[in-house]
Formats: C-alpha cells, sequence, structure tokens
C-alpha cells in the first residue's frame, strides 16, 4: 500500500486530491451530517429543555446504567481479549484456526438473536440460570448482569482483533533475548508483551466501549427494561419515539455520542502523548 | 486492488438489479386487467384473522364487481405502523390496535372523513385485559387484588413502547378507582396509584411488546402476565398451557380500522377500500375474528360466541378516563400516574 501510495505522488497530485475529496465527502454524507442533525434536534428548544430531558430521573437512570455496565464490560474484555489474542498468537494446538474463526462470529449475528441465546442459557427457567438464581442468589437475565454479558458476547472480536496483528509483528527474538537473560514468565510480558500491547488493547477497549453504548438488539431482550432497574438508554430512546417524544430520544443520544466522543479524545490524547515521550 | 476492483463491480451489479426490483413492483391501485390492488396496514395480533378473512373479501368482490383485489399486507405494532402511514407509507386501510393511532393519521391530515361513523364507531374487534396463569393456577390468582401480593413475579410490556401496556395499566387503575379491587376504596386516586404502585413492585420484565411478553411468558418465565384476551386464546390454540383469569372489572380494548383517504385517492381505490372496511363488519367476518380470539362487535355474534367470552362484571372504557389523549397526558406523561409509581416502585 505504501508502495502504490508514494508512486502515486510521483506521478503527480491529482489522484492524491480525488481520492482525499471522495473520502472527506464519504464522511460527511455518512457520518457528519448525520450527526449533526441529531445534535441540531436535541437543541432545537434550547439547553434548558434539552439538560430537562436529559436529567429527568428515568433518563438520567438509563444513562448511567447504561455507562457503568459498558464500562464493566470494558474492564472485562480487555482483560480477556489480550489473553485470548496471545494464546491465540504465541501457543500452538488442535482447533487453533477453528477457533479463531469463532471469535469473529459474534458479529455475524443479529444482536437480537445473541439476547435470545442469553435467555436460553441463563434464563431463569433454564438449569444454568435457576442453578445460578436459587444456588447462589444471582440473577443474571432480566437484571444488569444480563446486559453485561450480552455486549461481552457482541463485543468480543474488537479488543482480540485489534491486538493480535501488533502482537504478531513483534519481534519474539525480544522475548527470546530476555529469557536468555534469565527473565521468566511475568517479568517478559510487563518489561517486553505488554509496553507494545498497552495502545492495541486501549483503542480495541475502546471501540468495544463505544458499540457497546448504543447496542440495543440484545439489551432489549436481555434486561428486563424496568425502568430504574434494568432499563438502558437505548432502550430509554425507543420508548421516547414510540411515544412521540422526539426531543428526549434526541437528547439523550446526544449524551451518547458526546460521551463516546470524550473517550476517544482522551484515549487519542493518551495515545499521542505516549509517542513523544 | 484487482480484488477490490472485483468487490466493487459486484456491488455495483447488485445495486442495478435491486434498482431493477423496486422499479418492476407493479404499482398500487387499479390494474389493467380487471385487477385491483389494496394496501393493508395492521397491527400484528389480527394477522390470522386476515389470512382468512382476505380471501372472502376477494371473493365477495370479484363476484360483485369482476375485479381480482391484489391484497400487499403489511403487519407492524400498532404504534410503529400508525407512525410509518404518517411519514408515507401508503396503506389503503389501517386496522390498529387503539383509536389514538388512528386519530394520529386522521391528525396528519390522511384521513378526512368520519372514521367513527363507519361500522360499529369504526371499530372491527374489541378484546379485554385478562391474566395469564400457569397450569392449575398454583398461585391462586384471581383477580386484580392478588397481583399485589408480595413475591408474584408478574410480566407487562412497557407503557412506553406498547399500546397494549397502556390499556393494562389503565385497567389496573380503573377497576381500583371503580372500587372492584378487594382492599382499595373506590373513587380514591391515592389508593388506587399505591395499588398500582404494588403491582408494578412484582413486575419482573418489562418487554417492549405485548408479543414479546407473551411469547416470554411461553419460555416459562413468571408466575403470570397480564395480556389481552385474545393473545391467550391464539397461545392455547396454539398448544401453550397456560389458562386464562378474568378479573371482576376490565377495561375494554377497542380495535379501529379505517380508510386513509389521501392514499386511496391517489390510487384510486376508494371503492374497494370502502368495501373492505364495511365487509369487516359483516357477520362472516366478525365470525372470523371471533375464532381468533377477538370479541364481536356485532350483537348477534357477540351472544353466539359468549360462551367462549363471557361478559365481566364490570367493564369500562377508556371514557372512563376522559378518552385517549386526556388518559395518555394523566398516566404517561412525564409526571403521569404510571410514571410515578414505577419511581416509587423501584424506591427512587
Amino acid at each position: 500500500m505504501k508502495a502504490i501510495l508514494s508512486r502515486r505522488k510521483q506521478n503527480g497530485r491529482s489522484p492524491e486530491l480525488g481520492l482525499r475529496a471522495a473520502s472527506f465527502i464519504f464522511i460527511l454524507l455518512m457520518v457528519v451530517i448525520p450527526m449533526i442533525v441529531i445534535i441540531q434536534d436535541a437543541f432545537r428548544e434550547g439547553f434548558d429543555e434539552f439538560w430537562h430531558q436529559v436529567s429527568q430521573p428515568v433518563a438520567a437512570h438509563a444513562i448511567l446504567l447504561t455507562l457503568w455496565t459498558s464500562a464493566l464490560m470494558t474492564l472485562i474484555n480487555a482483560i480477556m481479549g489480550l489473553a485470548t489474542a496471545f494464546v491465540l498468537v504465541r501457543y500452538d494446538f488442535p482447533g487453533k484456526g477453528i477457533l479463531n474463526a469463532i471469535i469473529d462470529l459474534p458479529l455475524a449475528i443479529p444482536t437480537l438473536v445473541t439476547g435470545v441465546m442469553l435467555v436460553i442459557l441463563y434464563g431463569p427457567q433454564q438449569t444454568l440460570g435457576a442453578f445460578l438464581d436459587q444456588q447462589l442468589g444471582f440473577q443474571v437475565i432480566f437484571a444488569p448482569p444480563g446486559i453485561v454479558l450480552a455486549l461481552l458476547f457482541i463485543t468480543f472480536p474488537f479488543v482480540v482483533r485489534t491486538i493480535q496483528p501488533v502482537l504478531l509483528e513483534l519481534d519474539i527474538q525480544q522475548e527470546r533475548a530476555a529469557a536468555t537473560l534469565g527473565a521468566r514468565g511475568w517479568p517478559i510480558f510487563r518489561r517486553i508483551i505488554f509496553p507494545a500491547l498497552a495502545l492495541p488493547t486501549l483503542s480495541g477497549s475502546l471501540l468495544s466501549f463505544a458499540r457497546a453504548v448504543g447496542e440495543f438488539g440484545a439489551v432489549v431482550i436481555v434486561a428486563g427494561n424496568i425502568p430504574f432497574r434494568s432499563q438502558t438508554a437505548a432502550v430509554y430512546v425507543l420508548g421516547a419515539v414510540e411515544s412521540e417524544n422526539r426531543l428526549a430520544a434526541s437528547a439523550v443520544s446526544v449524551v451518547l455520542i458526546a460521551i463516546s466522543l470524550l473517550v476517544i479524545l482522551i484515549t487519542n490524547y493518551l495515545i499521542k502523548r505516549r509517542q513523544i515521550s | 486492488m484487482a480484488k477490490y476492483q472485483g468487490t466493487l463491480l459486484f456491488a455495483l451489479v447488485l445495486s442495478f438489479i435491486l434498482a431493477g426490483c423496486g422499479a418492476s413492483q407493479p404499482a398500487a391501485g387499479e390494474g389493467s386487467q380487471g385487477e385491483v390492488h389494496l394496501i393493508l396496514g395492521a397491527y400484528t395480533t389480527p394477522r390470522e384473522a386476515y389470512a382468512e378473512i382476505v380471501p372472502l373479501f376477494q371473493a365477495h368482490w370479484l363476484e360483485e364487481t369482476g375485479q381480482t383485489v391484489i391484497f400487499e399486507e403489511s403487519y407492524l405494532g400498532s404504534g410503529a405502523q400508525s407512525r410509518a402511514v404518517v411519514e408515507g407509507f401508503e396503506a389503503d386501510v389501517v386496522a390498529l390496535s387503539l383509536e389514538a393511532d388512528v386519530t394520529r393519521i386522521a391528525d396528519a391530515g390522511l384521513i378526512t372523513h368520519d372514521w367513527k361513523a363507519v361500522g360499529y364507531n369504526g371499530m372491527v374487534s374489541t378484546s379485554v385485559v385478562v391474566f395469564a396463569v400457569r397450569p392449575g393456577n398454583p398461585l391462586g390468582i384471581a383477580d386484580w387484588a392478588d397481583l399485589a401480593e408480595p413475591g408474584v413475579e408478574i410480566l407487562t410490556p412497557n407503557p412506553a413502547t406498547s399500546g397494549g401496556a397502556m390499556w393494562n395499566v389503565l385497567s389496573l387503575y380503573g377497576a381500583a378507582l371503580r372500587g372492584h379491587v378487594a382492599g382499595v376504596p373506590a373513587e380514591d386516586p391515592e389508593a388506587a396509584r399505591e395499588f398500582l404502585t404494588a403491582v408494578l413492585r412484582n413486575v419482573i420484565v418489562m418487554d417492549k411488546g405485548a408479543r414479546e411478553s407473551i411469547t416470554n411468558y411461553e419460555q416459562g418465565v413468571g408466575d403470570l402476565a397480564i395480556t389481552y384476551e385474545n393473545e391467550i386464546l391464539v397461545g392455547q390454540q396454539a398448544g401453550n398451557d397456560y389458562e386464562i383469569v378474568f378479573p371482576a372489572s376490565s377495561i375494554l380494548i377497542e380495535n379501529p380500522a379505517a380508510v386513509i383517504d389521501a392514499y386511496v385517492d391517489k390510487h384510486g381505490t376508494r371503492e374497494v377500500a370502502e368495501a373492505f372496511v364495511d365487509f369487516l363488519s359483516t357477520k362472516e367476518a366478525q365470525e372470523i375474528f371471533a375464532q381468533h380470539g377477538l370479541r364481536s362487535v356485532d350483537p348477534d355474534v357477540a351472544a353466539a360466541t359468549a360462551d367462549q367470552y363471557p361478559p365481566l362484571e364490570d367493564i369500562f372504557t377508556v371514557e372512563f378516563f376522559g378518552g385517549w389523549p386526556q388518559a395518555t397526558e394523566d398516566f404517561f406523561s412525564e409526571n403521569g400516574i404510571f410514571n410515578q409509581a414505577i419511581q416509587q416502585a423501584q424506591g427512587q
């Protein structure tokens, strides 16, 4: 790709300019304009009205629930995604190819199906769900843990797939050298592997967080959707749309967009600072 | 690079094919050889009933006029269907679950005639709010008061997303206010709201719609589902073993159907559309609704099917709350009775 680009540069500026214009227009049409429409809609009756919609107890509670379940999922995803990617790249075992292929499946399954599947597996009437509920007093489905599970399933590939290529490129000689110098498993991981993987882990986790905040299909099935207990922001937005309250829908959506954007900006800043130092 | 060009080419070809399909679709309205297209936008509950009524009407219309009616049927949640029509889904006839959804279309200027003057006040079927309980009714649920007992796990859809849930809330509150709930004094709004709060405390899942709620119940979730009579009857016909419990007092759910003036005039289908809506009130069609769990609006058919549809001790309509606009405002607005009760029920 690099070679192609530099060759193009020598051939003259116009194709490059065209490419830039095309991608700029594409982003404008596909992302920027729809976002502006939502933001404009949310503020059409002024900031006070926007704030009123967002700070309503039922809306605020839904936003908070969405944020903490997404954050918890992101944390689990970061740790387990890192471990999974490491295992898949560094170890050989029978069935590795199949396992590697399975990781992408959650992206292909309609999220509604994911929800139904989790209810079948963990629902209060199912063996596993009933066991957890009655023996351990831990309700999964129709409670926040179900939301976290659904989000984990849906966003699992994001972290694994951002780490894998970096890990593949990582020079194994460094690890071997460290081993020769007497370092063992954990120090090698901490001193050599982790510093290289910190950024991809961070950006993969971020991607999964942003994706999770807006998730609807699976969550609406597993959450229970009771206001103040198990209703997430996306489900609240649907309710607002269904009951003709588009302002509330847009306002809550804007809050979700703003939070995702903020998280992305913070991460970008951290990455930049790291690269400079 | 070549690989991507191939993909691009494929996408281009695909989009042409899709565009072609769109263009070759027959336009609604009068066809050339004695054909007429009629677009029906309905809510999902009576789908099976329409599957039988439509062929009857087609035969009837063919005999009467020599014209073949080709139906295009769309089934969606009532609210979503109503909004789709307002936003430009050109249905000639709508059949929806509550009056407010037809009023929305009328308010958008698409219905210009007095649709409530047609047939039985514009309504083609009715139902009541009842309970589904587990086989043998293990908890001994008999009436509304039992729903507030601690530990009863209840399913009812979310009123924000489901018209059906609004009926449930109004039915429960109305029964309490009218003095048909043991232990709740009549004509006492405060007591009725507390009763609503106590029941909401027992609700474990609020699904998106009435159908999702009963599906969850069929999968074994919860002790009891508050739902429409017709959902239970249809579920039982499909082999589910839950039982029906009729409360002493319930709200009468009325399902309207109407011709959309703006679209029938555009398609030139007014005659056949009006005939279809009229046909829905005939004994023939009414009997089919009754076979699919819906109470008939025709007094004779209702009397003939009274075994299956027992009259309740007390039945009231949404007029008890001053009509839909008033009820929506009082119960489901920001500081409405429902929102107060759910907030209190969740200890906020």
